[in-house]
């Protein structure tokens, strides 16, 4: 066992060694400095480079986890490669390859830690900062790349020098007409499923053996709790097709019908609680398996196969119960197979249509997720969200944006929500002005603001209940961070600049304007990159 | 023999509009609201005292890392072999720890099979200016193993 020794050592200098054995032609190249980054899906490593004109260059090393299928590997190079390297969207350099080790080489962008900076911008500077965004997304949009995991940790900021790149294709996936070829074979089992819904698809026959063997591959639950889910997996059919690769890459997203999705539905957020979870006898993870091949085959069952045609009617799948709209479920509708929709990124960034299940997301869940950074940027809070479900997670929306307004969205992409409270929606305006304490006589020196006082002496009571230990934690902590400063190659940038100062005391009902656009609960009509670009509040900006 | 099951306020429950497929919902002991009195830059979600000082500690401890430019690297985890579970695309398999399924046979061989033409085709593509390093490959693999 030749790993138990390094399994002892600690740190990324293991790290560092162990990238160096996985892929040893990278030591000839690069002198890696240290990890930069880490996520579900990959580590980032900062290295040096010695280039042909004879000076050095610092880049980053992408490491993809060593189970990533080789056509994910191949998409998200292809989208750094059709989509990348301008308008703020990240390049790449090259790319080395041992086995299933893959490191992709992309220039390094020294950026800045979102929350170190985020209470210390000027307005000017969250303007240019979603200018920035925006004009990234409208790139790789064009090419029909849905990010997914737009978020600050994504957009890399410098800054110093003003320059912006979103990063990470890794969890990418295609709209129906993407520009990448290699996300047409990444797409989603849901996708592919109302695809075929529209317009059957002749891929039966030789592709039921396949599905048969699926629910060996379903048996799984969402294993660790991570942040990123992938959205989709690659299918059994066409990695047998890539075995016999001869048939040239069309036949690659010829036929996808047939896919080895792993389900994270299979235990939704509804197994939470525990006093109803009893009731709800959880089906065999292989019925669960079985009923969705079959209902999957039934869509596409216009093409008809007397052997598929028997076995689905033999599940009634389609019983109903009265338990719809009501507060209320039973052993009828919970029998029902769960549907399966995208829904990796990152929790507090998913967008309704994305934590309801709608199965056809758009670019406009990317939209959404500009809108919660444009949130954080406005309110001064990070992460806005803070749900570690699903659920939670529009709860916590339903709470901004209304409950209302929340279930008449959702109606038009065909979900009903049931919510037991009815909560009004906030005005953005006073909602991010409150939470960050500004437009106001309002001055962190003196350690006791979190809101303005003077404009909202109702709240005086409720928020300034002198004994609340949470507020003397507030005080305390606003006093550490006071005299901090952050020295930046000689560049200081005081904290504790007033408001007024960043121009914080008059912000623009436009730019209010276009965060209700972005956080438009209904992906039709919420507001595109190219569109947001053209909004009111860039008026004027220097490009 | 229907099982009913009334929701216990407050609750969410959503639905495909169609009734096609399973209903899901949520049980809360209460409804999310916005905390002003979080301190910024917390968010006005987050419930727990403890996470707000859990935080501020990382934090802090994060502000201060000696240098990223020593070989060392920010910050040293202890333990660093973490089992980590997960799911692997090329076997469409599930794993409670990476490492050991990395090194499985199927995985293995996996790895070496010709699946990654797709990713060597793109790779072939590149045009490569970085100078090959003269030495130091030698002092880095003593060191390594």
């Amino acid at each position: 066992m030749k790993y138990d020794h390094s399994k002892k050592l600690s740190g990324a200098s293991t790290d560092i060694e162990q990238l160096y054995q996985a892929v040893p032609q990278l030591a000839n190249v690069f002198r890696i400095k240290g990890k930069i980054g880490e996520g579900t899906f990959s580590s980032v490593y900062l290295a040096i480079a010695q280039l042909r004109g004879g000076h050095e260059e610092k880049v980053a090393l992408k490491h993809l986890i060593p189970t990533s299928h080789p056509v994910r590997i191949a998409a998200e190079l292809q989208c750094l490669i059709i989509a990348g390297g301008q308008d703020n969207v990240m390049g790449v350099r090259y790319c080395f390859r041992k086995n299933d080790h893959v490191v992709i080489v992309m220039p390094y962008l020294e950026h800045e830690s979102f929350l170190d900076i985020l209470n210390s911008l000027s307005f000017e500077e969250v303007r240019d900062y979603m200018f920035n965004l925006l004009k990234a997304l409208k790139r790789i949009h064009y090419f029909g790349i849905v990010h997914r995991d737009v978020k600050p940790s994504n957009f890399l900021y410098n800054r110093q020098m003003k320059r912006y790149a979103l990063v990470d294709f890794g969890l990418a996936q295609g709209t129906p007409d993407t520009k990448i070829e290699l996300l047409k074979v990444i797409q989603s089992e849901a996708q592919q499923e109302s695809c075929a819904w529209n317009k059957p698809q002749i891929t039966l026959g030789s592709q039921v053996s396949v599905t048969a063997r699926a629910p060996r591959q379903l048996v799984r639950q969402p294993a660790a709790r991570t942040a990123n889910k992938r959205p989709c997996s690659l299918s059994q059919t066409q990695i047998k097709q890539g075995q016999k690769r001869k048939e040239g890459p069309e036949s690659l997203h010829v036929q996808r019908s047939v896919f080895g999705e792993r389900n994270f539905n299979v235990r939704s957020s509804a197994s939470q609680d525990n006093s109803t979870v009893k009731l709800i006898k959880q089906p065999r993870v292989t019925d669960i398996a079985a009923r969705k091949i079959l209902a999957k085959k039934k869509t596409t069952s216009a093409v008809t196969n007397g052997l598929v045609k028997k076995a689905a009617s033999s599940y009634p799948t389609n019983v109903t119960c009265d338990c719809y709209a009501k507060d209320r479920v039973c052993s009828v509708c919970l029998s029902r197979r769960q549907q399966v929709a995208p829904r990796a990124g990152t929790p507090g960034f998913r967008a309704p249509e994305v934590l309801t299940k709608f199965p056809n997301q758009t670019t406009a869940i990317d939209m959404w997720s500009a809108g919660i950074i444009f949130l954080s940027l406005l309110s001064g809070r990070y992460p806005f969200y803070k749900a570690s479900d699903d659920l939670t997670a529009l709860a916590q929306i339903m709470t901004i944006r209304g409950s209302r307004e929340t279930i008449q969205a959702a109606k038009t992409f065909g979900k009903s929500i049931l919510c037991s409270k009815d909560i009004p929606a906030q005005d953005l305006r006073m909602l991010c002005e409150r939470l960050r304490g500004s437009k106001t006589s309002f001055d962190i020196s003196t350690g006791d603001g979190q809101i303005n006082l003077s404009q909202e002496p109702a709240l005086q009571a409720e928020i300034f209940n002198i004994s609340d230990p949470a507020l003397q934690t507030s005080k305390k902590h606003l006093q550490y961070q006071k005299p901090s400063c952050h020295e930046r190659d000689g560049l200081v940038i005081r904290t504790s600049e007033k408001p007024a100062d960043l121009g914080w005391d008059k912000v623009p009902d436009e730019a209010y304007d276009l965060l209700d656009k972005l956080l438009d609960l209904n992906p039709a009509t919420r507001i595109t990159a190219k569109d947001a670009l053209l909004h009111p509040f860039f008026k004027n900006i220097k490009q | 023999q229907k099982t009913k099951n009334k929701l216990k306020n407050p609750f969410l429950k959503v639905e495909d509009r169609r009734r096609r497929y399973r209903p899901f919902y949520l049980q809360l002991s209460s409804f999310p609201v916005v905390n002003y009195s979080n301190p910024k830059p917390y968010s006005p979600f987050e419930t727990e005292r403890k996470n707000i000082i859990a935080h501020k500690q990382i934090e802090n401890k994060q502000r201060n890392p000696a240098n990223n430019d020593k070989g060392k690297g920010p910050v040293q985890l202890p333990a660093k072999h973490k089992k980590r579970k997960g799911y692997c695309e090329c076997c469409l398999k599930k794993y409670d720890d990476l490492q050991i399924h990395v090194e499985s046979e199927q995985h293995q061989n996996f790895a070496q099979s010709s699946h990654y033409q797709v990713v060597d085709d793109i790779i072939s593509k590149f045009s490569c200016n970085f100078v090959e390093l003269s030495t130091p490959k030698i002092k880095r693999r003593k060191c390594s193993v």
